[in-house]
């Protein structure tokens, strides 16, 4: 062999090598979620934790099985990684999005993403769209315009629109003293979601909150739910911690599944038009290799 | 899908979820030629129902002019566009319902508004269809009319806003078909702004989730017209209930109205929704303009109408709009007397069938002064 072409054949192998050992360095991508065991699990999507935990991506696709459908794929795949205290788990998402949407207006969407768990652990799994009635899943759902909310609550109209003008509102009658139960209790009877107690309807103190289905069309509030979340735009999208409780029954020598869904406010997704992927395995234990 | 019959298109068609009537059917007219956009009605529903945080650019009663008005913008130039030409033959629909033209994927054929287009309720207002400043003013007959159309949800049969719902969260109530989001289930995903073809469900910007008009319904429980209708200084509007055309009684105002004199129609019955709110339609807008929006029965309608001042029965029922805050269930003629009544006959109240007229004089002789009339 010419003396150039093995020096070409010896510096392509030297960089195999290289970029082999590098590889092993870090976490694989795995095939299926591992929570890895840590003694405190992390809310920030930048804690030093998340680096010993394998990294999943999941494939989403269109949910197409209910109207309305989402007609056109949009967000590709999540990149999870999951944690677990052995009573806690969390996931760490993160996803490219190259719009930030986090405010609200009449036709103005959030992106959002969400984990769903099934209530038990069994040797099939419920329908992956939501569940099945009698086949419960658990969904934790963090949104970027609830995290807007919670880290600077919103004041007025002009939030949303700086330039909007309002006469009066009549909870605010000089005749009211500004914290009366008579002036609150008039506010609220103008805002009859939360008159009413719709979770979904704020005010918030969290991004996220805990939901439980049992097929399309039935979420609603789960009240046993303690989540936890923080959302953060990063360069290219957003990564996101949601924090739930452990399944019961999981551990190391017994898995369940999970499945994730995304939402890009940009395309007006919201609701039944979402990117959403299979039922894929969780186990916890220990990072592969 | 379901296959129900919408006797306002004059055939079945399909729906979501199967024909389910209510016991009664909240429904109203609206005299159009009587309306002078004072948005008296539009300020009564805001200050009692949407003056709240989130709820700012809601006018969940509005009265816009036509032909360039529309809150918001566009809204029926906007689904006519989507639906494309459609026809009628011999007063039955020839064309596709919104349920019908729904595209893959879709419940409801709709668009959803941007923030901007609730910016302007006012635009087009007291606006003609010709051009003054070219000369239009100067022929005779004028070309030009505008008249106004004031909306509030039409509480329909077949409501593309609970069709849409992915989530159930809209119901129509079995006792008087008033169409509701259940404020405790919705979840603000807006498929009900993007459905309704009249654009009567908003979005609260303070609480993420939708509200809609929700017909007073705490008035009607208690026998009473809606904020709107009472508030009404041109006494354009009745409140009532209205049978489908098989069951209409004569002495039910609403059904005489619709459908034993039909001079009040639907507005765009094509939509499939069989809304029930129904306009007298004005006399002197184009016909072509009056059939895209009323349908076929425009032309009987108008004339029905025109023949009132020699037809007491319909000149006298017309004098039953604003006379009462109390809903009317009936109603009845005698001599030159027109009376309200509740359902089981009891009189609400009477009024003369042609209103007295008072002349003042230019010349008050008590006080050697001439009486002019204020602005």
């Amino acid at each position: 062999m010419r003396p150039d072409r093995l020096c070409i054949v010896i510096a392509v192998i030297a960089g195999v090598v290289v970029y082999g050992c590098r590889k092993r360095s870090s976490p694989a991508v795995v095939a299926d979620v591992l929570a890895i065991a840590v003694p405190r699990i992390p809310l920030s999507p930048d804690d030093a934790a998340w680096a010993s935990a394998p990294e999943h991506q999941a494939a989403l696709l269109p949910q197409d099985m209910v109207e309305p459908r989402l007609v056109s794929p949009s967000t590709p795949l999540l990149r999870v990684r999951a944690l677990t205290d052995g009573r806690r788990i969390a996931f760490r998402i993160a996803w490219s999005d190259a719009t930030k949407d986090d405010l609200t207006g009449a036709a103005v969407f959030s992106d959002a993403c969400a984990v769903q768990l099934p209530v038990a652990i069994d040797t099939s799994v419920p329908d992956p769209q939501m569940g099945q009635p009698g086949r419960p899943v658990e969904i934790t759902m963090w949104s970027a315009r609830w995290q807007a909310e919670t880290d600077n609550p919103p004041q007025s109209i002009r939030d949303i629109y700086p330039n909007a003008a309002v006469d009066h509102y009549p909870f605010e009658s000089p005749a009211l003293d500004r914290e009366s139960p008579d002036r609150q209790e008039m506010a609220l009877r103008y805002a009859p979601a939360r008159a009413l107690g719709n979770a979904a309807a704020g005010p918030r103190r969290q991004p996220v909150q805990d939901l439980i289905a049992e097929g399309p069309g039935t979420i609603a509030p789960n009240a046993a739910g303690t989540a936890s979340g923080l959302g953060r735009r990063t360069s290219d999208g957003w990564v996101v911690v949601i924090v739930r409780d452990l399944p019961r029954g999981l551990s190391a020598d017994r898995s369940t599944h999970v499945a994730f869904a995304v939402w890009d406010g940009a395309r007006h997704e919201v609701g039944s038009r979402k990117m959403r992927s299979a039922w894929i395995p969780l186990r916890t234990g220990k990072p592969h290799g | 899908m379901a296959v129900v019959f919408n006797w306002q298109i004059g055939r079945t068609m399909s729906y979501w979820y199967p024909e389910s009537r209510p016991v009664r059917q909240f429904a109203a007219v609206f005299d159009i030629n009587k309306c002078i956009a004072c948005q008296t009605c539009t300020l009564a529903c805001k200050t009692t129902w949407t003056s709240g945080r989130g709820q700012e650019y809601m006018l969940w009663n509005n009265v816009e002019t036509k032909p360039y008005g529309c809150y918001p913008l566009a809204w029926d130039l906007n689904l006519l566009r989507l639906l494309g030409p459609q026809q009628w033959r011999d007063g039955v629909y020839a064309g596709r319902t919104l349920f019908e033209a729904a595209p893959a994927g879709e419940r409801v054929l709709g668009w959803r508004p941007a923030d901007i287009d609730y910016a302007s309720p006012n635009v087009g207002e007291d606006d003609c269809a010709g051009r003054v400043d070219r000369g239009a003013a100067m022929t005779l007959p004028h070309a030009n009319w505008f008249f106004y159309l004031a909306r509030i949800c039409n509480h329909c049969t077949y409501p593309a806003c609970l069709a849409s719902c992915p989530r159930g969260s809209i119901y129509k109530r079995p006792e008087d078909g008033i169409v509701l989001i259940d404020q405790k289930r919705c979840r603000g995903y807006r498929e009900c702004v993007r459905a309704c073809p009249y654009k009567k469900t908003f979005f609260n910007t303070l609480t993420g989730t939708s509200e809609k008009c929700i017909g007073c319904f705490p008035k009607i429980e208690n026998h009473l017209q809606p904020q709107c209708f009472v508030n009404c200084i041109g006494k354009i509007r009745l409140a009532g209930w209205i049978s489908t055309p098989q069951a209409a009684r004569p002495e039910n105002p609403i059904d005489y109205l619709v459908h034993v004199r039909k001079v009040a129609l639907p507005l765009f019955p094509q939509f499939g929704l069989e809304p029930n709110v129904y306009y007298i339609p004005p006399i002197h807008a184009p016909a072509a303009f009056l059939a895209q929006l009323f349908g076929p029965g425009v032309q009987a309608a108008i004339s029905a109408y025109r023949s009132a001042p020699d037809d007491p029965a319909l000149a006298g029922i017309l004098e039953l709009f604003g006379c009462t805050e109390r809903l009317v269930p009936r109603w009845r003629i005698a001599g030159q007397q027109v009376t309200a009544l509740e359902e089981d006959g009891r009189e609400i109240v009477h009024v003369p069938l042609k209103e007295p007229v008072y002349i003042r004089e230019a010349l008050d002789p008590q006080r050697q002064a001439v009486r002019t009339n204020c602005p």
